[in-house]
């Protein structure tokens, strides 16, 4: 069973790119995905796929309150 | 503490830069362009007059947003030292809840409005001695996932009118809508806290119109003017509030 960070870095690589390429598989846990340069529409529309592949569902205050992936890997843990 | 004051309150204008120059000027709002593409000699000057916070915050970023992080800080800092006529190491920023910076000289928070955007290879300033504002920018890149971004990103009115046009005015429309969306964003400064989705722009400016007057359901008694300052080479916004009493907030 693969561990949430697996599953997040797994749909980083699946859905987001920057100007046309895959951000890349490198992307350091505490990297905020805006000091990456991912523009906040494609970070929204990341965070859909997200709830979607939990099955759950994020508030905007949610997602305004992750600043990097780790924080998102640590949200959804704490949802079990 | 140093008192700062506004070199002088009619006038908007600025000595432009080596990578920036004056945009658009609209009701009070200033518009500053800022040249983005590498260039390694600016992009050192620049580097310079970071303050440490900022040095900090340049080590974190990926080169590309590192760059336009920097070239768009120093011209803003430019910028403000010329107009308040203050030195580059009197001047910091600070940032709101959600993250919109505002600046502060001399240890007092500077009663002036900005608004930074950026993307590729171009940056906006926005600025106004009056109400809140925020500016948007987006080049128009085509997108492998357009239509989970609608999808995301778009109030159902406006998914139902994107999903009738043909791919390339489907893109224009897109950046057009998004740009107005995000300039409102970040005019109140709310970041994600404010769903894109939850609200639609105006009908008027969904097709050709250039400007409109804004309320946010939710904050009804507040109203924004919404202008499209997009071109040729990028689609832009601004969002700016009118008639506030209050600067800074
Ligand atoms: C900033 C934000 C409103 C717009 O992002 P964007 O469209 O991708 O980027 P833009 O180029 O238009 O704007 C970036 C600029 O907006 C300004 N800004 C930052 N937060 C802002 C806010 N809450 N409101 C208004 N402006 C803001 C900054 O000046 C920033 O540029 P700088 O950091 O170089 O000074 C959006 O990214 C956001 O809400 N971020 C906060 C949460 C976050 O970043 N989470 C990361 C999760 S991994």
């Amino acid at each position: 069973m693969a561990t949430t960070e697996e599953r997040i870095r797994k749909l980083v690589d699946e859905n987001l790119e920057i100007e046309g390429r895959p951000l890349g598989r490198g992307l350091d846990l505490n990297a905020s995905l805006r000091d990456a340069g991912v523009p906040s529409a494609d970070f929204l529309a990341f965070t859909k796929v997200v709830a979607e592949e939990f099955n759950l569902t994020f508030s905007p205050e949610d997602c305004s309150r992750f600043e990097n992936l780790g924080d998102l890997v640590t949200f959804l843990d704490s949802r079990g | 503490m140093v008192m700062i004051a506004q070199n002088s309150s009619e006038s908007l204008s600025f000595v432009p830069g080596p990578w920036w120059s004056p945009f658009a000027t609209t009701a009070g709002v200033q518009i500053v362009h800022v040249a983005l593409s590498p260039d390694p000699a600016c992009e050192s000057e620049a580097y310079g007059w970071l303050d440490k916070a900022e040095r900090g915050a340049w080590g974190k970023y990926l080169p590309r947003p590192r760059r336009q992080f920097t070239l768009c800080r120093a011209a803003l800092r430019a910028i403000l030292c010329e107009r308040f006529d203050c030195r580059n190491d009197q001047l910091s920023f600070g940032a709101g809840r959600h993250g919109k910076p505002f600046a502060i000289a001399g240890g007092a928070r500077i009663p002036f409005n900005f608004n930074v955007s950026h993307s590729g290879g171009h940056g906006l300033i926005a600025l106004s001695a009056a109400g809140r504002l925020g500016v948007d920018i987006e080049e128009r890149i085509p997108r492998r996932y357009l239509n989970e971004l609608i999808e995301a990103v778009m109030a159902p009115e406006e998914q139902t009118e994107l999903a009738a046009l043909p791919e390339s005015a489907k893109l224009h429309l897109f950046y057009r809508l998004w740009t107005l969306k995000e300039a409102l964003i970040k005019a109140l400064g709310t970041g994600f806290s404010t769903d894109p989705s939850g609200f639609q722009a105006p009908p008027a400016m969904r097709r050709d119109g250039r400007s409109s007057v804004f309320s946010f359901p939710n904050l009804p008694s507040v109203a924004w003017m919404l202008e499209d300052i997009g071109d040729e080479r990028f689609a832009a916004a601004l969002a700016y509030e009118l008639e506030s009493p209050k600067i800074g907030r």
